[in-house]
């Protein structure tokens, strides 16, 4: 069962730093560390996001990078244009990635693109 | 306190914004879900992962290291850089937390995974402002709608992972989802600036051990974010 308490001990790692600010803050954060809170989620989740999109397994490849940079285009141009659905946004990106895999390794199938 | 179960219209509110992200993520858990029924820990000790951290990327993380064999305390390392970004997260709720009490404080801090972490910020930064009370209700309803909706969808993940066609390929499901947190935070020049940033930064930094690109990103958006913002005010 040591698998069991490496995540046990991922789990109280996580909690404790989840609880830090949030339990133990006595009062207001210094002004110039406020100032820079309302950027840590965009900047954290486009670090985690972007990467994802540029290299999906790890690498740049054109056959891998084009569908999942197709895929986020779609995905926010549906959150935009129909009301912030997010659902909508979601499955039609995937379906956009499927097509768009799918299309990209057919081309390569025939000699017509990068494979 | 008693009164905080009672429907409001803060708390209708919240139902309706986290309906459509537990929808969202139902792509993300069930691919997670089968990821970790995949390896060759026992499926309920892949899945304890679910309520131990409430967090798929570093699940993610953690089950695929110790599947691959790599030491208990890379493996601890690894998973707890990645959810580094949960000290930010917690240092920017908590100006929007202070007044509630002690022991709520530290069920909300169970509650913050990204997705209730996104919902919150954008309610309590928004423009109509809420008082601790009705903030507090919109938290814990966000996060026991979440927390039930992920062990739900990774479990049936793990039960239906040697089901689903391994055609059906769902890895992007993830970054779609963040996408789609994302989004809404884009508000402001300083904010679009610090996505910039964050993900350029991430991308040329993907090479350092650990995930340790994550933060890079995330410290100098956040940097870039802070000048602007500052610059602009």
């Amino acid at each position: 069962m040591a698998e069991l308490l490496t995540l046990a001990v991922i789990g109280l790692g996580t909690y404790a730093m989840r609880a830090a600010f949030l339990v133990m803050a006595h009062r207001a954060p210094p002004a110039r560390v406020a100032r820079l809170l309302p950027y840590v989620g965009p900047a954290v989740l486009a670090a985690i996001v972007v990467p994802a999109f540029v290299a999906p397994h790890g690498t740049i490849a054109l056959a891998e990078t084009a569908p999942a940079l197709l895929a986020a285009a779609a995905a926010w141009l549906a959150w935009r244009r129909l009301k912030r659905n997010l659902p909508i946004a979601l499955f039609g990106g995937l379906a956009v990635w499927w097509i768009a895999s799918w299309a990209v390794s057919a081309a390569g199938g025939l000699g017509l693109g990068p494979s | 306190m008693t009164t905080l179960a009672a429907p409001t219209p803060v708390v209708h509110r919240a139902v309706r914004d986290v309906l459509p992200v537990v929808l969202a993520y139902a792509p993300f858990g069930l691919a997670l879900g089968a990821t970790l029924a995949a390896t060759h820990l026992p499926a309920w000790v892949a899945w304890a992962s679910s309520p131990l951290m409430f967090g798929g990327a570093a699940q993610l993380l953690a089950v695929q290291m110790l599947n691959a064999g790599a030491a208990g305390v890379l493996v601890v390392l690894g998973a707890l850089v990645v959810n580094a970004r949960m000290l930010l997260y917690s240092a920017a709720l908590a100006p929007h937390t202070a007044a509630w009490p002690r022991r709520w404080r530290w069920l909300a801090a169970y509650f913050m995974a990204d997705p209730v972490y996104a919902l919150a910020i954008t309610r309590f930064t928004g423009t109509d402002a809420d008082g601790p009370r009705e903030r507090l209700r919109y938290y814990v309803t966000v996060g026991l709608l979440m927390w039930p909706a992920w062990m739900g969808l990774t479990g049936a993940g793990v039960l239906l992972g040697g089901v689903l066609p391994t055609s059906l390929r769902l890895d992007l499901a993830a970054p779609l989802t963040f996408l789609l947190l994302l989004l809404p935070m884009l508000t402001s020049r300083p904010a679009y600036a610090a996505a910039v940033t964050g993900g350029t930064v991430a991308v040329a930094a993907s090479g350092l051990p650990l995930g340790l690109g994550l933060l890079a990103g995330a410290a100098a958006g956040i940097a870039v974010g802070g000048w602007l913002g500052g610059r602009d005010g």
